[in-house]
């Protein structure tokens, strides 16, 4: 068998392909089988079992918005996911109250997704409502001018296209509130 | 979300028995096969063109 | 054995009665599109370093953004360069260990110009922002169908090529490339067409099973294979052990597909797949430690051939660095591990040392040998070649070794919610800054072996006349 795979290519080949698919099934196929919750859109009415709240699709204007987010790559610099991680709950929480984490039904309807793998600035699974229009209109501007420090390019065609801004600004609101979780006074003041 | 804590358990030691039991038949195939002969290694000298450049690799 | 030369050795000549003439046409069209697109996305590679140190420049250009010029980044690298590049030197090697022509030039060169086409397409649309969302996949989908129908035209020629070979026992190169053609098959496929099937965590899913085998399974296995062929071609000694060769090929065949989770580990996805990917991302040590052993084994009492052997020096770095990446990437999978440093600059120091430090150093190297010969000219500058050894090799440690040490700090602070984050961006700026002189440096490396390839191919020194 051995020889034969290492003298014959279509053996070589049918046995690579066949180790190839064993790990390739069990690792992107069956998992959505076992695991069923991540297709289940977020749905709570019961405050004993954690925050509660639904997840919604997004309408017109909001995925026009996420289109924007796509093209301007903002993902490649902001993750949208609050990790099992302490600090991470910290980081995405809302006048001292701490943010769940992220679960797969809170994405069901991302397409595609943007959970990211670079953290240049902060994590947005939880932004919405956090700043209001006038502060994302300041900041697309120049980042600097409300965070010193900052070093997120500006983005001033966003801004002076007011049906981008309008679309983009809608997305961004809708960042994490599927779960009902924090204190209501929405905006920083 | 499920508890999958005894499931995985006996994955991982079912899946080592498998590994194990993987690594034995191929031992047994590879001797069957004369990998361990004096030819064994006869493939890798086929990287160079020429019989000269070949012997001197042998030898080297 | 029979000699086996190049069609350009002979010269107009007639060849040595017996010998198998390789034509190259393919590999040599290949080898100069990849050279050239390493130069353009080399600048590309300084800006974008350049924006994190000032992130105002160029930034009201909408197709100069950020946000743009880093897929052309990724994507020009990988599938311009490298792929590309190690496509080249796939056709040169594989007739030559098969003993055979390639199976057809016509078809090589057609791949060659189909080749162009998409990577061109690709410049387009990823500064116009034509953006799948889906990272290593942005581009658009007739992009996709395209590079799709190119691995076809490629892995069949080889096919063809290794079916017609005249030795029976194949080397442990031909494996990988096979390895190469016919995973790479699959993990494209699931990466940018099954995820157009699905959404959110399960898309998640495949895109990351397609992002880590993009290197796990397209770049390791032709990496290796140029590795497995041309270190014992460059040092006139016989590999260490076939056998040991093998088992890395079939532990790497077997491994490398079930790490994908482990890119969203801590992430919303289920606890026991990322474990098993955490269990699989360590057993990756098996495959690497097999292939970095065979090669440190070859070299045994040959060392001193590192002193002037350009090609060898490079092959050499790159399994270092090799057996560096690939000890951070089961070490970093670890999850105490993973909370520090996931996330931060140190993915980018990571992900460098794969692609640059490892892979393309294999394939520079490759070029190196190869250049010389498909053209039957003399390296135009031995002294230029060392130099952008060491130019790649100081900013690539630079780059490396800063952005780890920056990616722990960064992680450390985050992991301190009582600093603001605003406080670990300005705490990253020198390391951005050291990031950007590097990159210069590595620039200055790209610039001194596209020049020295180019001088060679245009120029008239012409090969001596060897006995």
């Amino acid at each position: 068998m051995l020889r034969k795979a290492d003298t014959s290519a279509t053996w070589a080949a049918i046995i690579s392909l066949v180790l190839f698919f064993i790990g390739g099934i069990l690792t992107t196929v069956v998992p959505p089988l076992v695991d069923t919750t991540w297709a289940k859109p977020f749905e709570n009415a019961d405050p004993a079992k954690g925050p509660t709240g639904k997840l919604t699709p997004l309408n017109e204007l909001q995925l026009q918005g996420r289109q924007i987010y796509i093209r301007e790559g903002c993902w490649y610099c902001h993750t949208q996911q609050t990790r099992t991680l302490l600090a991470d709950t910290k980081r995405s929480g809302w006048k001292g109250v701490d943010s769940p984490v992220s679960t797969p039904d809170e994405f069901v309807y991302d397409d595609p997704h943007l959970f990211g793998t670079k953290r240049t600035g902060p994590d947005l699974s939880r932004v919405g409502g956090k700043y209001d229009e006038q502060w994302h209109r300041t900041h697309f501007r120049n980042p600097r001018d409300l965070v010193p420090g900052s070093i997120m390019p500006p983005y001033p065609w966003l801004v002076e296209d007011a049906a981008e801004f309008k679309a983009i600004v809608a997305y961004m609101q809708t960042l994490g509130r599927a779960k009902d979780w924090r204190p209501d006074n929405d905006y920083e003041e | 979300m499920a508890d999958y804590t005894w499931p995985s358990i006996y994955f991982a030691y079912s899946y080592f028995v498998l590994m194990v039991l993987g690594a034995l038949v191929f031992l047994i195939r590879t001797v069957k096969d004369g990998y361990w002969g004096a030819r064994g290694e006869d493939v890798k000298y086929q990287v160079f063109d020429s019989h000269e450049e070949r012997e001197e690799g042998r030898t080297s | 054995m029979q000699e086996q030369i190049s069609r350009a050795e002979i010269a107009g000549g007639a060849a040595p009665s017996g010998a198998l003439v390789h034509e190259d046409t393919t590999a040599k069209w290949f080898l100069v599109s990849s050279v050239a697109y390493f130069f353009i996305v080399g600048i590309v590679a300084v800006v974008i370093a350049a924006k994190f140190v000032w992130p105002e420049l160029m930034s009201t250009i909408p197709a100069m953004g950020y946000g743009r010029l880093r897929p052309l980044h990724v994507n020009g690298m990988l599938f311009g360069w490298l792929l590309a590049a190690d496509m080249a030197l796939t056709y040169y090697l594989i007739p030559r260990l098969c003993g055979v022509r390639l199976w057809s030039e016509t078809l090589g060169k057609a791949t060659a110009i189909l080749w162009n086409a998409i990577i061109l397409g690709a410049v387009v649309s990823l500064l116009m922002g034509w953006n799948q969302g889906l990272e290593y996949a942005e581009l658009p989908l007739p992009l996709d169908v395209a590079v799709v129908v190119a691995w076809i035209m490629y892995g069949f020629n080889l096919f063809m090529t290794i079916s017609q070979r005249r030795y029976p026992a194949m080397y442990v190169s031909i494996w990988y490339v096979m390895g190469t053609i016919l995973w790479t098959a699959f993990v494209y496929l699931t990466g940018n067409f099954a995820v157009l099937f699905t959404t959110g965590v399960n898309q998640a899913n495949l895109n990351w099973m397609y992002v880590h085998n993009a290197v796990g399974l397209i770049f390791t296995p032709v990496g290796l294979a140029l590795a497995y062929y041309f270190i014992p071609k460059a040092s006139n000694t016989p590999l260490y052990s076939h056998k040991l060769s093998m088992i890395g090929f079939w532990s790497l065949a077997f491994v490398y597909v079930w790490t994908g989770a482990h890119h969203m580990l801590h992430g919303p996805i289920s606890q026991w797949l990322q474990t098993i990917a955490i269990a699989f991302s360590v057993m990756l040590l098996i495959p690497v430690w097999a292939a970095v052993y065979n090669f440190f084994a070859t070299m045994k009492g040959q060392w001193h051939q590192l002193r002037d052997n350009v090609p060898l020096k490079f092959l050499m770095s790159g399994v270092v660095f090799y057996l560096l990446t690939c000890f951070q990437g089961p070490m970093h999978s670890l999850r105490a591990v993973n909370a520090i440093v996931s996330k931060t600059d140190w993915i980018p120091g990571h992900a460098h040392m794969a692609v640059l430090g490892a892979f393309s150093f294999f394939a520079i190297a490759g070029a190196y040998y190869m250049v010389p010969r498909v053209w039957g000219k003399q390296l135009y500058s031995d002294s230029l070649a060392n130099w952008s050894y060491w130019m790649w090799m100081i900013g690539g440690i630079g780059f490396f070794v800063t952005l780890w040490l920056g990616g722990f700090w960064q992680g450390w602070q985050w992991n301190n919610p009582a600093i603001p984050f605003i406080d670990t961006v300005v705490a990253l700026e020198p390391v951005w800054l050291v990031r950007f002189f590097s990159g210069i440096l590595m620039f200055a490396g790209i610039l001194f072996f596209s020049y020295n390839i180019l001088a060679t191919v245009l120029g008239e020194k012409p090969k001596p006349t060897a006995a």
